[in-house]
């Protein structure tokens, strides 16, 4: 009788690595890639049966980072559309109204993101990333305040510095940092339902061939809770969703959330959109929507790099939605600090410190500090009740003509008395707009 | 679901929404609530909260099931009582998302 | 013990769509799994590795890409696993997967010198005939139990196998070797463990078996080797759930209540239990 394997043989080669990457996701899988084609060795753990079925997201990805990290992006990721056509909508009970803008260049493009997803850990499996699925790390394991590695049920593997890619439910951070569940105000719940198109009809009912259109809408969509709703078509299919902010969402669904989707998906003045379409997917998440309030303190630790949701780098102004593209280029930054530090030998908090800066200083950290003025609209709810409203019934007024038109002004003045804020309210946040733009 | 329900015609109720997602439901669930802490609590957002309708509401009591659990981790954040003892499934287990 | 554990890649068809217009089956975004019943089978045969030494084997005849599922029971912690693949054995019904895995058998046994079990789990979710397991016992001349819960072995070189039927439990002894069927949701597989998962991917443990190897009759595998057809198939309209919901402390009205609603359906209860 022997209980020999009772105890795998943890030799070397399978527990020591230079990096070890939690979570295959679109930053670390960015990591893992930019890692391994340094040739380090580096271990990619994922909770999912494979890279990707664990992750969700709106609809659209921002090309640009993706393309300075993966050069082939163009050439052979898994694009469904590029998005050509932006559309956005204000939706009240007054009516709809709309600005589109059609460009020749672009720069995004839909997909389904576990598909993506698979492809960007292909890419690092390539590289040389030895990439372990359907483990749940547990666990950071942390020596005299320093991360030396992982563990994932009765096994513990080590290495100079973890990547901490977990998402947004970050709870192995919280673990090690002794940090708390984050609040309802800096995170919102994305809900998506994918509906199967054929790529025909998607092109005829949104008038596109073969390119994609992005839109977003806000106002009645979410009940006026604010948030928004989007459309992002696919291949063959459309993605239509709502992310709404949290702390309002709890306060206000009235009934249960998937409600609120199922009414945008019967709007009256939409459906016909996604009609004879047929139901494939329906998906969840939580988004880090308020980044100053959910961003950790620092983004490193001795032997720890955070990046993509679980650092926070997730942008959204309302008009714009930045998450895969942020996500993979902190990855990224990662993947560079943690070279640099190889070089020296030395992975102390101060030395992995840089990574944090390195953020700061990039594209993620100017786009995040711009558009914090928007802040200003994003806290105030009016802004996704009244203004809506007060776009559509002014634009009724004009436009539904009895015997006689009314001047703009007119039209605009009775419909700011009927639905909007009142004027000294709206002088205000057209200053605070002016100024934030 | 069924294939033949217009989904522009008229609401769908979520169990049969949820009936489209693929999941592969580990045996031992990774989420346990400590209902003890629900019997004080007024709000309740976990009911109209949670995406996959993890949460019912029976005669006054939260019921919970985590086989159509999506994942997303809201019940953790929005529970006021802090009675949701909250994980991921292990070994690959839980939604599958496929088209997302 | 030497022990092989046979391993099929199905489609996840827990959750299929059906094309309205011909009634096939979309295989778009159907990922394939383990066969779940397959898993209960691993477990079995790593639990008789933890009590008795040896090692436990996977055998799967597949696409290449099944090596996804056999790194998954490696996860778990089989040894290593044999991946029967060529474009020849596509198409096979049971009979024909049936006498290559057989002889895919009869190769491992040759090269450890050895085998003790062959272990099958109960059935497949994608066909559910339960074939293979009789079938590969049969081509092999091994003896074959089916629904088995546990097994013991005995000093004689005899192994004590409990089977369970509906209405009775029987102990039988068995002669190594020997193929099992394992009863489905015997046991809880194990969770795929880091290491194991880590030893998979760096050391590759899965030998690739081609018929240039197996050098197979091409008459006998695959399509050609395949009487079976399946003529036509019919799709259970889906019942809808009345989502009744009956509260009282007593279990004791719940049950006749509960009773009662299975005599309103026209439902018989195994043994006749709402007479």
């Amino acid at each position: 009788m022997s209980t020999e394997h009772s105890t795998p043989n943890a030799s070397p080669s399978t527990n020591r690595f230079d990096a070890i990457v939690v979570g295959a996701g679109p930053a670390g899988s960015s990591a893992s890639f930019t890692l391994a084609r340094k040739g380090f060795k580096v271990l990619m753990i994922d909770r999912g049966r494979r890279a990707g079925t664990k992750n969700m997201y709106g609809g659209r990805v921002y090309s640009e980072p993706l393309e300075a990290i993966f050069p082939s992006l163009r050439k052979d990721a898994p694009v469904h559309r590029w998005v050509k056509a932006e559309r956005l909508s204000f939706v009240s009970d007054e009516g709809l109204t709309s600005i589109e803008y059609r460009g020749g260049e672009s720069k995004s493009f839909t997909t389904y993101l576990p598909e993506l997803v698979n492809w960007m850990r292909a890419k690092a499996e390539e590289a040389g990333a030895l990439v372990a699925t359907e483990v749940r790390v547990d666990r950071l394991v942390v020596e005299k305040e320093k991360v030396i590695g992982v563990q994932a049920g009765p096994d513990t593997v080590y290495a100079d510095t973890v990547i901490d890619a977990e998402g947004v439910n970050r709870l192995l951070l919280e673990g090690a940092w002794q940090m708390n569940v984050p609040r309802q105000e800096d995170l919102a719940i994305g809900l998506k339902e994918t509906i199967k198109l054929d790529a025909e009809r998607v092109n005829q009912r949104f008038g596109l061939e073969d390119e994609g259109m992005a839109w977003i809408l806000l106002g009645s969509v979410t009940r006026y809770i604010p948030g928004g709703a989007f459309v992002y078509t696919n291949r063959d299919s459309v993605s239509i969703g709502l992310v709404l902010f949290l702390s309002h969402a709890v306060k206000r669904t009235n009934g249960h959330i998937s409600r609120l989707l199922e009414d945008f998906r019967l709007h009256p003045k939409l459906k016909h959109l996604w009609r004879d379409g047929e139901l494939l997917e329906y998906s969840a998440k939580l988004v880090p929507e308020y980044w100053r309030g959910f961003m950790p303190r620092r983004l490193s630790g001795a032997g720890l790099l955070v990046v993509g949701d679980a650092a926070g780098v997730l942008l959204n102004n309302g008009m714009t939605i930045r998450g895969v593209d942020l996500a993979a280029y902190s990855g990224y930054l990662a993947a560079e600090t943690f070279t640099k530090a190889h070089a020296e030998g030395d992975f102390t908090s101060e030395m992995l410190s840089a990574y944090g800066r390195r953020v700061e200083e990039s594209f993620i950290g100017r786009e995040l500090r711009k558009h914090n003025g928007l802040e200003y609209i994003r806290r105030n709810p009016h802004f996704f009740d009244q203004y809506p409203r007060l776009v559509n019934s002014g634009l009724g007024r004009i436009f539904n003509i009895g015997l006689e038109s009314p001047t703009i002004w007119k039209a605009l003045r009775g419909a700011q008395k009927d639905v909007g804020p009142d004027a000294w309210t709206a002088i205000k946040d057209m200053y605070k707009i002016g100024r934030t733009l | 679901m069924t294939q033949k329900d217009d989904l522009t015609k008229k609401p769908v109720n979520v169990d049969d929404i949820l009936k489209v997602d693929l999941y592969d439901v580990e045996e031992t669930p990774h989420i346990s609530v400590n209902f003890d802490r629900c019997i004080g609590c007024e709000t309740k957002p976990c009911i109209d909260l949670c995406p996959a309708k993890c949460y019912d509401l029976l005669g006054g009591k939260v019921l919970f099931s985590y086989s159509g659990c999506l994942e997303c981790g809201t019940c953790r954040i929005v529970c006021p009582q802090n009675a949701i003892s909250w994980n991921y499934p292990r070994s690959g287990k839980g939604i599958q998302y496929r088209f997302t | 013990m030497q022990i092989l554990v046979g391993i099929k890649w199905v489609p996840n068809t827990s959750n299929v769509r059906f094309d309205p217009k011909t009634g096939a089956l979309i295989r778009e975004g159907v990922p394939s799994i383990v066969n779940p019943h397959d898993l209960d089978a691993v477990e079995f045969a790593l639990d008789l590795r933890d009590r008795y030494g040896g090692e436990v084997n996977a055998l799967s005849m597949a696409p290449p890409s099944a090596i996804e599922g056999l790194e998954q029971v490696l996860g778990m912690g089989v040894d290593s696993a044999i991946l029967v693949s060529d474009r020849i054995y596509g198409g096979a019904d049971t009979l024909a997967t049936s006498y290559v895995l057989a002889h895919a058998v009869k190769r491992i046994s040759n090269q450890r010198g050895k085998l003790d079990l062959v272990i099958f789990g109960q059935e497949t979710i994608d066909s559910s005939t339960a074939h293979i397991a009789a079938q590969t016992a049969s081509w092999l001349d091994l003896p074959y139990l089916y629904y088995v819960r546990s097994v013991e072995i005995k000093e004689n070189g005899f192994i004590a196998v409990e089977r369970w039927l509906e209405d009775e439990k029987t102990i039988y002894d068995l002669p190594l070797p020997a193929v099992l069927g394992v009863a489905m949701k015997s046991r809880e597989p194990r969770p795929v463990r880091l290491i194991y998962k880590i030893r998979a991917k760096a050391e590759k443990p899965i030998e690739i078996v081609t018929n240039e190897i197996l050098k197979l009759n091409p008459n006998c595998v695959g399509l050609k080797g395949s009487p079976t057809w399946v003529s036509k198939i019919d799709y259970t309209p889906e019942v809808k759930r009345k989502r009744e919901v009956f509260m009282d402390p007593d279990a004791g009205k719940a049950a006749k209540w509960l009773m009662q609603k299975y005599a309103d359906e026209d439902i018989n209860l195994i043994g006749g239990a709402h007479r």
